[in-house]
């Protein structure tokens, strides 16, 4: 090879330990983002087929017009190679036993349900079974209350029109039975193409079509996309991130990993530009020596950016030879979690912020220092003399934050948190700036002491400019690591509040309210006492300001809550968890006004004093609003649109109660005796949909930590760079101190101290600015509350003041081990 | 191969020639005087040593010679082409093709071997065969055997000699040397310099040395005296004494 060429040889190259920092921190890089960014690709998939079950599909298109939608639709999604099925609902009179009850119908196709399963029961109190589709044609499952209520045993017929249907299983769970309250009437669950022949669905009729579509992720994507400009208002697309319980945890687990990313490719960026000024350094002498021998500027420029490139190339392919087997096992990690195989999925456009990470970390942080190489002269073979780079630092300073914002900005999309991080990592530099140049500063005063820490001191001073960049180095890491730190664990609280180990996982419903204190009294005995029996009345809101409240709204807005009976409710006091946004919670004594819930209140438009009308079976109720409340519908406690106060507007009406409440696992039998001794309540079970909940929560657990774990390990390389980075001169100070008759021990207990004010400093500083940043984060972005973090403001510093010192310790490893002669010679 | 050739040089005119040479570098306060009105010629074929003590500007002046620095006033005219009128990049192909270098801490570029060493000037120039010629030099200095071996596997007096390979493998028309026994031995020391004007005897070089060893610059044909930045050129009789 010509020595020329081999002036940029990657194996050359690699010799050059400040090429490897240089190489090692591209490296980190592409692989913490790209494993990240595939990581959170594949949570995301295995987190919405997980949740998939919930939709019974992976998408669901829901028409409330009544009208099914054109079968070229469904010819459109099979031609995209999706699996479809449908469902119709409906509500009817059905019979049996001699007697009437209103029903909720679903019937279904054979497809159904696309993801997830069933549970039935072919006898009563029978043995659970597992079934992957609905009933056949002729056969109806019924929800063992109406059983119970027409007096029915399996193997009878029930009327449905004028269709006769055989019972043949009690339906214990349908996957997407969720946990909405709506649908108090009894299930019975049907074949779709038995409904044409009940001939219960006439023009007019309030009927449901629900159609089904599961498969790959970018045709089901592709499908929506062809499908969006034909939907009509009363079309509803969702997936199940569109739905209450999920979406919030997925979209924060989501912002989280957009965080970690994000601040992975921060450390990056300050990783590959500690290093490369460092290399930049290293090859003055060798360039003046170059131009001596005739290389001319834009030679030298040529030669180092086709070394740039190939950096590039090694690091973006070194960086993907970790991040690949990485990925693969946390997706096998991920499998164990779930107890199932994970599909894996390798998602290519994963690996473009990865790919961009080390392009514009390359070209804007390494290349600047590198690039004024052009400018070394070439008299330095002879004299090393001061260049004049420092009116360049100012514009390299520029194009570094400009690249920092934009990777960020192409990473996260979010301009929230680019400027916290941004906002945090500019306070920081300015408070290290100040502060820090003050305090060295002072150090020079300080006497006394032993002599270590005499060197300690004096070494800070000496060093002041090494040591306020690696100050900041050091600062700006620890702050990155310490908001993922005190995020994750504000998330993780969250979730763990949201669904605490005993989250009520069973529902009692339509309980008659002079059965209320049996009921209450029959749990209490169990061992469980019910906490909030609400009352709840069915109700439709009809006019708004006396105007129909369709009319009011504007026809064009499809809002499910006026197509149904809403769940009307009065209390007291404001549960726990629902919170006031605006007006006034019911004073004591207060009888008029309505509460509603905010979102729905902002769909409607509503104002404070609007007056709502409510119609209950004949009678009508109106009430002024007087608050608007947030609900945590995925809280597992039941939940109400409208709340009024007692005494109020609901005075009077037909009300049944409703609660929830806490049923370990080995005391579900104990749920049959119920069903006996009170059979025309309904028990509405949710444990399993809990059981997923917690799983998905586990899922995104991992994923937290792990990335946390990266994002640790990156910063620890971050800081290893850092301290490499004076290496030299140290180790020459070292072996001169050594030289001179310096004791070992001195030597190492100064360089610790010295490390360990710089790091203890910057922790201190590091964890304020993530305090600063994440008091933004949560507000703007996770939705959390702020408080100190006590539990790291003092760990963190003295955890980086002994993690620094250490590292202070390690780059002395050469001066204690070879005699300071050989040491000074090698490092000539 | 060379791209510099100066239509107006040849063997007449002198191989460097240097009028008014001034050089000052400003300080914080006022302004450091280096090099005061230094006139010179230095025909072809010539050994000139440059002797002074440490700071007398000899260093500085072999820099501007060569064209690494440029002047604050004056001229340095080098085979014919007006080397502080020259950009830095238009100097620099100049060194590739007319002038070599040796210098007192030898400057090999310690991650390439001997070989790869010599070899660099040579691709730099676009010669041809670079290999051949830079086994040749190596083998000329003594160092057949140790072409493989990198700077810091070698002893100061051979690194020096790569050094010196290296200086001659383009044939320059001009070699500058800076202390080139600074760093080693007498003994070493006086094999380096027996080396060096042997080549430079075998390649007609003109050498430019800069050194405060009297016995080294003894050898040269002629020896120049820098004081205070002011140049003075002994007597015949004087230099001899």
């Amino acid at each position: 090879m010509a020595a020329s060429q081999k002036l940029h040889s990657v194996r050359r190259d690699w010799r050059e330990r400040d090429v490897r920092v240089v190489l090692a921190a591209l490296m980190i890089a592409v692989a913490t983002v790209a494993t990240i960014a595939l990581f959170a690709s594949q949570l995301q998939r295995t987190l919405v087929s997980s949740a998939s079950t919930f939709l019974a599909a992976d998408r669901q298109l829901d028409v409330e017009n009544g009208r099914p939608i054109p079968d070229s639709w469904l010819e459109e999604a099979h031609s995209r190679g999706l699996r479809t099925g449908q469902m119709v609902e409906f509500s009817t009179m059905v019979f049996g036993g001699d007697q009437f009850q209103l029903v909720s119908v679903k019937a279904v196709s054979d497809e159904y349900p696309l993801r997830g399963d069933l549970e039935i029961q072919t006898r009563e109190a029978g043995p659970r079974e597992t079934v992957r589709s609905g009933p056949p044609p002729g056969e109806v499952w019924i929800n063992p209350r109406l059983l119970r209520l027409l007096g029915l045993t399996p193997g009878d017929t029930l009327e449905v029109g004028n269709e006769k249907l055989t019972v043949s299983a009690l339906l214990v769970r349908e996957p997407d039975g969720g946990f909405s309250m709506s649908a108090l009437a009894p299930r019975v669950m049907m074949h779709k193409d038995d409904v044409a022949a009940t001939g219960v669905i006439q023009t007019g009729s309030r009927v449901e079509y629900v159609y089904l579509f599961a498969g790959d992720t970018d045709a089901l994507e592709s499908f929506g996309a062809w499908l969006k400009p034909r939907l009509e208002p009363s079309h509803e697309w969702r997936s199940v991130r569109d739905g209450e319980t999920l979406s919030r945890s997925l979209q924060r687990a989501e912002r989280f990993l957009l965080l970690g990313g994000s601040l992975a490719v921060l450390l990056a960026a300050v990783a590959v530009a500690v290093a490369s000024r460092q290399y930049a350094m290293s090859q003055r002498d060798t360039v003046a020596l170059l131009k001596t021998l005739g290389l001319s500027g834009p030679g030298i420029a040529r030669l180092y950016l086709r070394r740039l490139a190939i950096w590039g190339i090694v690091g973006i392919i070194g960086g993907l030879a970790i991040a690949l087997p990485l990925f693969w096992v946390l997706a096998g990690m991920l499998g164990n979690l779930l107890d199932r195989p994970v599909e894996l999925y390798f998602d290519p456009n994963a690996v473009f912020p990865a790919l961009a990470t080390a392009v514009v970390s390359l070209f804007a942080f390494a290349y600047p220092p590198i690039r004024r190489l052009r400018d070394v002269p070439a008299m330095r073979v002879l004299r090393s003399q001061p260049t004049g780079e420092r009116r360049e630092l100012w514009r390299d300073g520029l194009i570094a934050v400009a690249a920092i914002f934009g990777l960020v900005w192409l990473y996260a999309r979010e301009l929230d948190l680019v400027v916290a991080l941004l906002g945090g990592l500019v306070l920081l530099l300015l408070a290290l700036g100040l502060v820090g140049g003050a305090l060295i500063a002072g150090l020079r005063r300080i006497r006394g002491g032993g002599n270590a820490w005499r060197l300690a001191l004096v070494g800070l001073y000496r060093h002041r400019g090494a040591s306020l960049s690696q100050m900041a180095v050091f600062g700006m890491t620890i702050m990155l690591a310490t908001t993922l730190l005190l995020v994750r664990t504000s998330l993780l609280d969250d979730w763990q509040a949201q669904l605490p180990e005993k989250a009520p996982n069973h529902f009692l419903i339509n309980i008659a309210p002079d059965a209320k204190n049996d009921v209450a009294d029959f749990w209490r005995e169990r061992g469980h006492p019910l906490e909030n029996l609400y009352p709840m009345v069915r109700g439709r809101l009809t006019e708004l300001n006396g105007v129909p409240v369709k009319e009011a709204v504007g026809s064009d807005r499809n809002i499910g809550a006026l197509n149904r009976e809403l769940n009307l409710t009065w209390m007291a006091t404001l549960p726990d968890d629902n919170k006031i946004v605006k007006g006034q919670w019911f004073a004591p004594d207060t009888v008029s006004g309505v509460s509603v819930e905010a979102r729905l209140a902002d769909r409607l438009g509503l104002k404070l004093g609007d007056r709502l009308t409510f119609t209950v079976g004949s009678e009508t109720v109106t009430e002024p609003v007087t608050s608007f409340r947030t609900v945590q519908w995925d809280s597992m406690k039941p939940n109400f649109y409208m709340a009024f106060p007692p005494g109020g507007g609901l005075e009077g009406l037909p009300a049944t109660w409703i609660t929830s409440f806490y049923l370990p696992p080995d005391q579900k039998t104990e749920l049959n005796t119920f069903t006996r001794q009170f059979p025309t309540i309904s028990v509405l079970e949710i444990d399993h949909i809990i059981a997923r909940i917690q799983d998905i929560i586990r899922q995104v657990t991992l994923a937290i930590e792990t990335i946390l774990g990266m994002i640790l390990a990156a910063a620890l390389v971050v800081m290893a760079a850092v301290v490499s980075a004076t290496l030299r001169d140290r180790q020459r100070e070292g072996a001169l101190l050594r030289t001179l008759g310096g004791r070992q021990s001195l030597l190492v207990r100064s360089t610790m101290l010295e490390f360990g004010v710089l790091g203890g400093f910057a922790g201190i500083v590091g964890v304020l600015a993530a305090e600063a940043a994440v008091y933004a984060l949560q507000y703007r972005m996770f939705e959390g509350s702020f408080s100190w973090h006590w539990s790291v403001i003092v760990p963190v510093p003295l955890a980086s003041a002994l993690l620094v010192s250490l590292f202070g310790r390690w780059q002395l490893g050469p001066v204690l081990s070879v005699s300071p002669m050989l040491l000074l010679r090698r490092l000539e | 191969m060379n791209q510099m050739t100066n239509p107006n040089a040849d063997h007449c005119t002198p191989m460097l020639r240097v009028a008014g040479l001034s050089h000052r570098v400003p300080l914080e306060t006022d302004t450091l005087t280096i090099l005061q009105g230094v006139n010179l010629e230095i025909n072809r074929g010539e050994s000139v040593a440059i002797v002074g003590r440490s700071g007398s500007g000899k260093t500085t002046l072999l820099g501007l010679l060569a064209g690494l620095d440029t002047p604050s006033e004056g001229t340095v005219e080098l085979d014919g082409a007006m080397i502080s009128q020259l950009s830095e990049d238009k100097r620099a192909e100049l060194r590739a093709s007319r002038v070599g270098f040796v210098f007192q801490s030898f400057q090999l570029l310690p991650a390439l071997s001997a070989l790869e060493n010599v070899m660099l000037p040579l691709e730099l120039a676009g010669m041809d065969n670079p290999d051949k010629r830079a086994r040749e030099l190596l083998e000329r200095v003594g160092l057949g055997e140790r072409l493989n071996h990198t700077p810091r596997q070698l002893s100061g007096g051979e690194q020096q000699r790569v050094a010196i390979a290296r200086a001659f493998a383009c044939e320059p028309a001009v070699l500058f040397a800076d202390e080139p026994t600074g760093n080693l031995d007498n003994r070493t020391g006086q094999a380096v310099s027996d080396l060096l004007m042997a080549l430079n005897r075998e390649q007609g070089t003109t050498l430019v040395m800069v050194t405060h060893d009297e016995h080294l610059a003894a050898r040269c044909a002629r020896q120049l005296h820098i004081e205070a930045g002011q140049l003075s050129e002994p007597t015949a009789e004087e230099s001899v004494s």
